[in-house]
């Protein structure tokens, strides 16, 4: 909202950054927050899956096949590589590295979109090659599709705020001292990566 | 959200100042201020209180006769489920959190503002708009299995059900993002000197309720939504013909719903650690151990949801353990109730409407709280699951507690909001109508209940009929009662006597600035020395000095 920015007699005005600072740890702490939230939503899923797992049919359920595990641990491997870069990214614009800022960020943004590209084969393989879908597949179609759906959709959602971040970089929106948007965009994205850490083992490796 | 202009702000981010809107749909119907946003929080949540209470009454007049009569018994699982969802989602969390919280607990701990102003403009609109959806489910064919709505029962429903599912979805996005702003809130605004164990019982309440919010309502998101995509879209989560479970659904809601139970009874256990000792003229007894309490509570409503499904063909080894915590959720309740009653043991009372609703509280809760100790033990839960037993427990939980908590909350802090007192007659005429009314309408429920009498029935056998009619003789009390309120708060808001600041000697912040307060709320962000409740000693506070002279405050000649 705008800010009253005329000083009053009398009040002692504090210094800008002061403020700024004050902004941005409320602003972390509301992020950290929704993404806690956010993790209960998939932890809901996670623990509907488990359950509906061992209600007694055996897993795979019959007629599903296995999942092609070595694709999807080479498709992870962009994931949690995006990551790293995304943490380097951040590390050098704290360091006012601005073009290797850049580049990280850009390396970030192709792995994330590079992940999405997977697990699109991966899901057109299923779909045409295995027949298997959302609603048509039982429980093993309804729990995989939404999960890693839900997944994905927040790696699309990452990728789009990873583009914003590029570009206001470029229209120097950040600086050396006030970059909130970075550091919070670090965070969701290595949020997104955590949680793919879980989903990868609880599909394809237990 | 703030921008980062130099500004004058003393005390840092607990003091930044921003402008105040000029026209009446900024300041009154789109507003940023905490204060207002809680009014309409109020004024929403009671328009659908009389929509609700009126679908309770089709209720108990339905019941009037064994053989029915009043509605089809179609139209009547629709009422009672529309009644319940709308009781517990539309009126009692958002009255207490989005309506008391956002009034109160800003005030009390001395912050300008909550941690998100525009966020929290968003959460309120979120609940109106949700609200509408809720009750337009009835056009369309509303949910018939009750606010639980257990599959398999759902999946069949007519399209209602999915937009009921959509509906409560939406509530939930708005709870979330109001837990996500009360907790930064506490953490983070609270004026200097507050420190956690200096704060008011109200906002403990709050800081206990807040991460519920935050965190249950998400799961019983994931609930809704599984039950939306299953019913739209045909995903099997929870039919058991396509290998989905029809319990699945009730672990997902019920570990939603349980810590729910908390999210509406812990605020209002909050008000009455205000009134109490306020009326009663003592410092609050146990302080710490009613706000810890409140967090062990909080805490443990997680782990008994399963309390819920005893009947559900959970495995007996499961049961136990249920069993166990959730007798032991009785201890720091009853903390509370032994905390209150030595609070009121030799304080000079006042016996104004705000102290006889909490007093009124305290016995009805208690009863409350007494069969909820029947229903936990396993062998007794088998007998009574179902039945009216049940109906009687939760609403001897939910209106003997909840809704007397925000009558007492109303009563005491209507000054706060009007600037003016309600009428003090028109007040207890209510308390007694309401409080004689619920009782009678209630009480038989219990042994209704133990003699057999199912729930969600529109037609019963015929020996129940003489308790049944005097219930819906009762309830029709009970409303009238309301009507009193409702004619009250009007006519009060209008023409009720001018309050001034303070009009119970209250310690607490809030009663140290002008009624209703300034949009800033402080002219200068006061100092706090110590606890607000102990009666014999000066206010803890410095620098409320100039609060109650009438000059604009200190920054606002910035617009």
């Amino acid at each position: 909202m705008a800010v009253a920015s005329v000083p009053h007699g009398g009040v002692h005005v504090e210094q800008p950054d002061q403020l700024y600072n004050e902004i941005r740890d409320l602003r972390l702490q509301g992020f950290l927050l929704a993404l806690i939230s956010d993790c209960v939503l998939f932890s809901s899923f996670v623990f509907a899956y488990l359950y509906l797992r061992n209600s007694g049919q055996g897993w795979p359920p019959p007629g599903i096949p296995r999942l092609d595990v070595p694709f999807a641990a080479w498709n992870s491997v962009l994931l949690f590589g995006s990551g790293a870069t995304m943490h380097y990214a951040l590390e050098n614009h704290k360091h006012n590295n601005f073009m290797k800022y850049m580049l990280f960020l850009i390396a970030t943004i192709i792995l994330g979109a590079g992940f999405l590209g997977g697990q699109g084969y991966e899901y057109t393989h299923l779909i045409v090659s295995e027949h298997i879908t959302w609603s048509g597949s039982g429980i093993f179609g309804a729990s995989f599709f939404t999960l890693t759906g839900m997944h994905g959709f927040h790696v699309f959602v990452g990728v789009i705020f990873l583009t914003v971040l590029l570009m206001q970089s470029a229209a120097g929106v950040y600086t050396r001292e006030k970059f909130f948007g970075i550091t919070a965009g670090t965070l969701y994205w290595h949020f997104v990566d955590v949680i793919w850490v879980l989903l990868f083992s609880i599909f394809y490796l237990i | 959200m703030a921008t980062h202009a130099p500004v004058a702000h003393p005390g840092g981010i607990a003091g930044h100042i921003h402008q105040e809107p000029q026209g009446f749909v900024r300041r009154y119907v789109f507003s940023i201020d905490h204060k207002i946003i809680g009014i309409q929080y109020l004024i929403t949540g009671f328009v659908f209180f009389i929509l609700a209470g009126l679908l309770a009454e089709t209720i108990r007049t339905q019941l009037l006769n064994a053989n029915g009569g009043f509605v089809s018994p179609e139209t009547y699982n629709e009422v009672y489920s529309i009644h319940g969802s709308a009781m517990v989602w539309l009126v009692v969390i958002p009255i207490l959190t989005g309506g008391f919280g956002n009034l109160v607990f800003p005030l009390q701990i001395g912050a300008r503002d909550v941690a998100f102003p525009w966020l929290n403009l968003l959460s309120f609109w979120i609940f109106p708009v949700a609200g509408l959806m809720l009750f337009s489910s009835f056009l369309m064919g509303a949910p018939t299995a009750g606010w639980t709505e257990y599959p398999p029962v759902s999946l069949q429903g007519a399209a209602g059900t999915s937009m009921w599912a959509a509906a409560i979805f939406l509530v939930g996005v708005s709870s979330t993002l109001t837990g996500i702003n009360f907790v930064v809130t506490l953490l983070k605004m609270r004026a200097p000197g507050m420190t956690f164990t200096r704060m008011p019982l109200f906002c403990w309440a709050q800081f206990a309720t807040a991460p519920l919010l935050m965190i249950a309502t998400t799961a019983l998101a994931a609930a809704l939504a599984a039950l939306f995509i299953e019913r739209q879209f045909g995903v099997p989560f929870f039919d058991p013909t396509k290998g989905g479970s029809a319990v699945l659904w009730q672990h997902m809601f019920w570990f939603y719903s349980h810590p729910a139970v908390y999210i509406m009874i812990l605020p209002a256990f909050g008000i009455i650690s205000e009134v109490l000792p306020t009326f009663a003229r003592k410092p609050i007894f146990g302080y710490k151990l009613i706000a810890f309490s409140s967090m062990a509570i909080a805490l443990a409503g997680f782990m008994v949801w399963a309390h819920h499904m005893f009947t559900s063909g959970l495995a007996p080894y499961l049961q136990l353990p249920f069993m166990i915590l959730t007798f032991a959720i009785g201890v720091p309740t009853g903390i509370k109730i032994f905390s209150w009653t030595a609070t009121l043991w030799g304080g000079k009372i006042h016996l104004t409407t705000a102290m006889l609703f909490a007093i009124g509280f305290i016995a009805l809760f208690t009863c409350g709280g007494i069969t909820g100790i029947f229903l936990a033990a396993v062998p007794y839960d088998l007998d009574v699951h179902g039945t009216y037993f049940v109906v009687a427990h939760f609403h001897y939980v939910l209106v003997g507690g909840s809704m007397m908590g925000v009558f007492a909350g109303m009563y005491y802090w209507f000054p706060k909001m009007s600037g003016r007192l309600l009428n003090e007659t028109l007040g207890k005429i209510h308390f007694w109508l309401f409080f004689i009314g619920f009782n009678g309408t209630f009480l038989p429920m219990h042994w209704l209940g133990v003699e057999g009498m199912p729930r969600w029935v529109a037609s019963y056998d015929p020996q129940f009929e003489f308790w049944n009619r005097f219930a819906s003789i009762s309830s029709y009390v009970m409303a009238l009662g309301m009507l009193v309120f409702f004619y009250n708060v009007i006519s009060s808001a209008r023409f009720g006597k001018r309050s001034g600041p303070n009009p119970w000697n209250g310690r607490t912040l809030e009663w140290m600035i002008p009624s209703p307060p300034h949009y800033y709320n402080f002219k200068n962000i006061p100092t706090v020395y110590g606890l607000p409740y102990d009666f014999s000693h000066p206010l803890p506070y410095k620098g409320l000095e100039d609060e109650l002279n009438d000059s604009p405050p200190a920054a606002a000649g910035a617009h």
